[in-house]
């Protein structure tokens, strides 16, 4: 018998379709994995036994018919909570959020629905997205799989650790800073986070709707590009989205393909085993044909603070919506001031405030020209350093992440320490360009992550290298 | 750039929230630290240089402002996450009241 486990994406499409499995078949697998496996992994917040085999047994019958959906048609997905399914509980890991239930579908699972997916639950995370480590739920961190005294990755940590111990055969994260890349990186998957615009995010949280992209978390990078391939697209219902010419070619070379090597990104700051094992992937693109250029990338330094600004400012306004009126928990009993100031002491978490009180000074008066404005000069420079390395260059090669998983509670009480994990992965939102996290090998028995950027649009580029360069790592 | 007591206690008032004397402390002592590091930016010169545009150069014409009527579904799902109602009126406490009991 398969062991529906080990399969990826591309596997169990073409099993559904040869007829080989049932969608029915697969999912009680993955849902059975979860039950025995969850308890000590804790990646997701809620798993939709009932509705998760009512929609897979829809889907043998479509597919009896000969009236499949096409190739997602069956196939189980685990989605990151910040992400609305109608009349499912989305906390997005905030206990303000606690008994609220999705109105509607997002346009990313109402494609997904419309294609036959099943989903298997939703995924916990930092409350509402904010973190490196996942241990900023109110729910509870999730544990990296590969070892259970070490954190995820995050904010999509669950979603990595749903696909890292096969309890999903791949999921959806969503990525502001790194959100997407760095947890696949710490649990050895691979993560995509697509052209600003590619995706809507119309019914995703929003966090900082300036940098926020929706993306794939799967096990191979022909998976992220049948998943991405699902969910783009433009959208009425969320402005920034436009169509992006996209093709995933399964190409067997790098040859002719330029890899930038930006001096900024490999000097100090990464520890010796990301090094070695980076380096070493540097060398298998080299040997696939590609041609690695060393480039300078101005202002690059400067992304984290620029990041740290302008994503502490929008969240103070994105969330000033969770005031306990229209939905959430409420502190009832109180006047009306007190209601908002109570509801959101009790209701939100420490990361989360913090953040929304360096927005609210960074956009205060006196304050806003220093912060505010400068740091959106700054990202001027820094589009402009990467549109000019991208003249030269047809991808640019980083870590993911600095180090390895590191352990549970070793951050949390140095929030600057927990923003330096995104040094390598902030300069892609800030510049809105896409990027995907491909694992490199291990370090010490856990995980390192190997970053391909590309430029603005470029995302078949990007996902057509990665899966050559996957290939020859294998 | 050290923030004071009084510094915080006003940003938790603007940003509405309630902190304790404990987690002011706390919010003090971590935020500090982000200012100053976010603060390397004011050392760059940026004369003559934009502030970073929209993504796009063509957005899409914006859509016209037409209500829409819910699916019934939607209605209650909307309806069953308010917090406290009076018939299918979301009820919130008065701006000039205080409230009773």
């Amino acid at each position: 018998m398969t062991d529906f486990l080990k399969l990826n994406l591309k596997q169990l499409s073409d099993g559904l379709a040869a007829g080989q499995f049932s969608s029915t078949e697969i999912t009680k697998a993955f849902l059975q994995q979860i039950r025995g496996r969850d308890i000590s992994v804790h990646a997701f917040l809620d798993v939709f036994e009932g509705t998760a085999l009512d929609d897979a047994h829809a889907s043998d019958e479509r597919r009896a018919a000969g009236k499949s959906l096409g190739a997602l048609d069956g196939i189980p997905l685990a989605i990151k909570d910040n992400i609305l399914i109608q009349d499912q509980r989305a906390t997005a890991g905030s206990k303000i959020l606690a008994n609220y239930r999705a109105a509607y579908d997002a346009t990313v699972i109402s494609s997904l629905k419309k294609q036959g997916s099943v989903f298997l639950g939703k995924t916990n995370m930092d409350e509402f997205a904010m973190g490196s480590s996942t241990e900023r739920s109110a729910y509870g961190p999730t544990k990296n799989p590969y070892d259970l005294a070490r954190v995820p990755g995050g904010s999509s940590g669950g979603s990595a650790a749903a696909v890292a111990a096969e309890m999903a055969p791949a999921a959806l994260g969503s990525d502001t800073g790194g959100s997407i890349r760095q947890p696949a990186s710490f649990c050895g998957i691979v993560g995509f986070k697509p052209s600003y615009g590619a995706v809507s995010r119309s019914g995703l949280m929003a966090m900082a709707s300036s940098l926020d992209q929706i993306g794939p978390m799967t096990k191979t990078v022909e998976d992220a590009a049948m998943l991405f391939d699902a969910i783009r697209g433009t959208d009425v219902l969320d402005q920034t989205t436009q169509e992006i010419p996209f093709s995933f070619e399964a190409k067997q070379s790098m040859a002719g393909i330029r890899i930038g090597v930006p001096k900024q990104a490999w000097g100090e700051g990464m520890t010796p085993g990301v090094r070695a094992q980076s380096e070493a992937a540097l060398a298998v693109a080299e040997r696939m044909g590609a041609k690695l250029v060393d480039i300078d990338l101005p202002y690059a330094a400067e992304a984290l603070a620029v990041y740290y600004v302008l994503m502490p400012c929008e969240v103070s306004a994105n969330l000033s919506r969770f005031d306990g009126m229209r939905y959430g928990v409420r502190d009832a009993g109180l006047p009306l001031i007190e209601t908002y100031m109570q509801s959101r002491e009790h209701g939100l978490g420490e990361e989360v405030r913090r953040r929304i009180m360096l927005g609210t000074y960074a956009l205060s008066k006196g304050y806003y020209d220093a912060y505010y404005r400068q740091a959106r000069r700054v990202q001027t420079l820094i589009r402009r350093a990467y549109r000019d390395a991208f003249k030269n260059v047809d991808l640019i090669a980083t870590p993911t992440a600095p180090s390895i998983a590191f352990r549970l509670g070793e951050k949390l009480s140095d929030p600057l320490a927990m923003y330096l994990e995104d040094v390598y992965t902030v300069g892609v939102n800030v510049a809105g360009l896409p990027a995907i996290s491909i694992p490199c090998g291990l370090d010490d028995g856990l995980p390192v992550g190997f970053q391909l950027i590309g430029a603005m649009g470029g995302d078949g580029a990007v996902l057509s290298n990665a899966h050559v360069l996957e290939q020859a790592l294998a | 750039m050290a923030l004071s007591r009084e510094d915080v206690k006003r940003l938790a008032e603007l940003s509405r929230l309630a902190l304790t004397e404990e987690e002011m402390e706390r919010m003090e002592q971590t935020l500090d630290p982000v200012l100053e590091y976010v603060g390397r930016l004011a050392k760059l010169d940026t004369s003559g240089v934009p502030e970073a545009e929209e993504w796009s150069d063509a957005l899409p014409p914006l859509r016209a402002d037409e209500a829409h009527r819910a699916s019934p579904e939607t209605r209650k799902a909307i309806l069953s996450n308010f917090p406290d109602k009076a018939g299918d009126a979301l009820r919130v406490p008065g701006v000039f009241e205080k409230p009773k009991g």
